[in-house]
């Protein structure tokens, strides 16, 4: 049985509709009107117990308020869900004994309080055992460093320092689950490869189900295997990452370095997308122009310095699927 | 249990880490006690007494009412800061009751307040102000007692006026209100002997003379013995009336809660 199963989750919310001027702000103070918004409409998919699942979509497309129904601080209008047999909203304190939550914009830690205290805290709130406590302190000293600023308090961390202090005080109670809300942003390229390492490392260690929201695609790219894409509140895609790329990154392009300035280049099938002094950037469908056959060309006719081949990142195959350029079929999307 | 134990011990850390703040908030209540002293002493001019109240007795009784003050200080904008910045979400997600957690968190603020803040104020009161000894040693833990109940209904008011941040996200003005009433009707000000009787009539119907008058009252040994009781039972009604409403308003604020941004 999976361990997070959701069933058909929909969450409408109540806005406040405000006028436009003096004018309209009066008459919205006395005779409110309000419009129902579907956040999120309409959304199914199972985890597994040990996977790691990004969530990613546009800003608004509703993966914050899935989150938050997840972690049961938000009821849903209807649909259901169940995690390991409970329900987050019904259950909430004895679901949140088995979750840990991070939020990148947002910090559990006590603010005017050295690192060590809100620790501390943590230790009664879960009701961790003294040996677990510890050990998992040894361990989140050995991953992230944190002893060098426990003794600090929090308002005079660095972002880095407290990110890494605020994921280890989500998982010290060991938790079955965890959610991730834009865990590395804001953070440096060494600090973000540092959080991810670590985050790859619990899920193998201690067979941690997880699930990210982000913008970053490096984010998932490093560290899920599968991917639900939310888009104006229904999942768009469910699969896997490289999935994505193969059914998508189909187009490939060759940066030639040549010798000499060559002049226009005529091959079928490619197509010139960039020039710059004495290098090209060509473009072609993999299928249709095999990049051996293609390089063996231009070596025969032209000197040539230097050759890369680029796949597409999925960054920009994210891009394009946000603003309509992708299109799902049958083949590609297991749930719509 | 053993939680909010430490929430409560967190909260007292939280208050100490700000000295100045500390040392201003001692400072504040001399002066306050003072300056109502000196306000009196313009009234009286020379009397002994004014609608045969005795004017030493009054003075017992604003310091009183300082003191109480000093100590009934709680943290206004614990709760809606927590829903105006979401944070609020972070709670819910921590295996702990809310309402309780909030309970204790005040707690550890009234330990610093006794501790930091009353005994300093105290000494000086019984020292420079010259305040009136309890009535007599039954009266004197009366009075303690009855204060613990008017803290609770103060406390349950309170929490209310906080929970309503849900539906206002701003509640300044609401508090503002609130702090009004509470200095007014229940004779934290001006000992209810010097109010008009329609109004003493108003105030006997509503929880406010529990929170001040009633425990400075017992204090003074105005309330007969036999009373007491009776009075006390009164605070304890209310605090558990309000109490009950609170839960009742915090269970209808969880079903309705938005989490702001993210």
């Amino acid at each position: 049985m999976p361990l997070i199963e959701v069933n058909n989750l929909v969450k409408d919310y109540k806005l406040n509709v405000r006028k436009k001027g003096l004018l309209g702000s009066i008459q919205g103070l006395i005779v409110p009107e309000y419009k129902m918004k579907r956040a999120v409409d309409n959304i199914s998919f199972s985890i597994e117990k040990g996977e790691m699942v990004g969530f990613i979509g546009p800003n608004g497309a509703g993966k914050s308020t899935t989150v938050k129904m997840l972690t049961g601080i938000l009821v849903p209008t209807s649909g259901s869900i169940s995690i390991g047999g409970l329900s987050p909203s019904r259950d909430r304190k004895r679901n949140a004994m088995r979750l840990g939550v991070v939020f990148g914009q947002r910090s559990q830690l006590w603010w005017d309080l050295p690192v060590v205290d809100t620790f501390e805290l943590l230790r009664y709130v879960y009701k961790i055992p003294e040996k677990t406590f510890k050990s998992n302190m040894a361990l989140f000293n050995e991953l992230l460093e944190i002893n060098a600023f426990m003794s600090q308090p929090v308002r005079q961390l660095s972002l880095g320092q407290r990110m890494r202090a605020d994921i280890a005080a989500a998982l010290l109670h060991d938790p079955e689950i965890i959610f991730f809300d834009e865990p590395t942003i804001g953070l440096d390229v060494i600090a973000k490869e540092k959080v991810r390492e670590f985050i790859r490392f619990i899920n193998k260690e201690k067979g941690t189900t997880m699930l990210f929201t982000t913008h970053d695609m490096q984010d998932i790219e490093k560290t899920c295997q599968r991917m639900i894409i939310i888009d104006q509140g229904t999942t768009i895609y469910d699969g896997t990452v490289q999935h994505i790329k193969d059914s998508f990154g189909t187009t490939r392009t060759l940066v030639v370095d040549f010798s000499e300035n060559v002049g226009k280049i005529e091959i079928p099938g490619v197509e010139v997308v960039e020039e710059k002094d004495r290098k090209k950037w060509l473009r072609f469908q993999k299928e249709q122009v095999p990049v051996s056959g293609l390089i063996y060309e231009l070596t025969q006719k032209y000197g040539i310095v230097d050759l890369t081949v680029q796949e597409p990142e999925i960054e920009g195959i994210i891009r394009e699927i946000y603003q309509g350029g992708i299109k799902f079929d049958e083949s590609v999307c297991r749930v719509c | 249990m053993r939680a909010y134990v430490e929430f409560a011990k967190k909260a007292f850390q939280n208050n100490i880490t700000y000295r100045a703040d500390y040392v201003a908030g001692v400072i504040n209540a001399i002066v306050m006690i003072f300056v109502n002293i000196c306000i009196w002493k313009a009234i009286y001019e020379d009397e002994q007494s004014v609608d045969g109240v005795q004017f030493k007795i009054l003075i017992t009784y604003v310091v009183l009412s300082f003191l109480m003050q000093c100590i009934y200080g709680m943290d206004e904008y614990h709760i809606e800061y927590k829903v105006r910045s979401g944070s609020i979400g972070l709670d819910l997600l921590k295996p702990i009751n809310f309402s309780a957690y909030v309970f204790s968190y005040n707690l550890g603020i009234l330990v610093f307040r006794i501790v930091m803040q009353l005994i300093p104020a105290l000494i000086v009161s019984i020292v420079l102000f010259k305040m009136y000894p309890p009535f007599s040693l039954s009266m004197a833990a009366c009075f303690v007692l009855s204060t613990i109940l008017g803290y609770l209904v103060l406390y349950n008011l309170n929490f209310i006026v906080w929970i309503s941040s849900f539906w206002f996200y701003w509640t300044f003005s609401l508090v503002t209100i609130k702090d009004a009433a509470v200095m007014i009707l229940s004779g934290a000000l001006l000992p209810l002997w010097f109010m008009p009787q329609f109004l003493v009539d108003f105030i006997n119907l509503t929880p406010f003379a529990s929170i001040y008058y009633v425990p400075i009252t017992i204090y003074l040994g105005q309330v007969p013995m036999e009373e007491i009781a009776m009075v006390m039972v009164k605070q304890l009604i209310w605090a558990l009336g309000l109490f009950l409403a609170g839960k009742v308003l915090w269970r209808i604020a969880l079903k309705k809660l938005v989490v702001q941004g993210g």
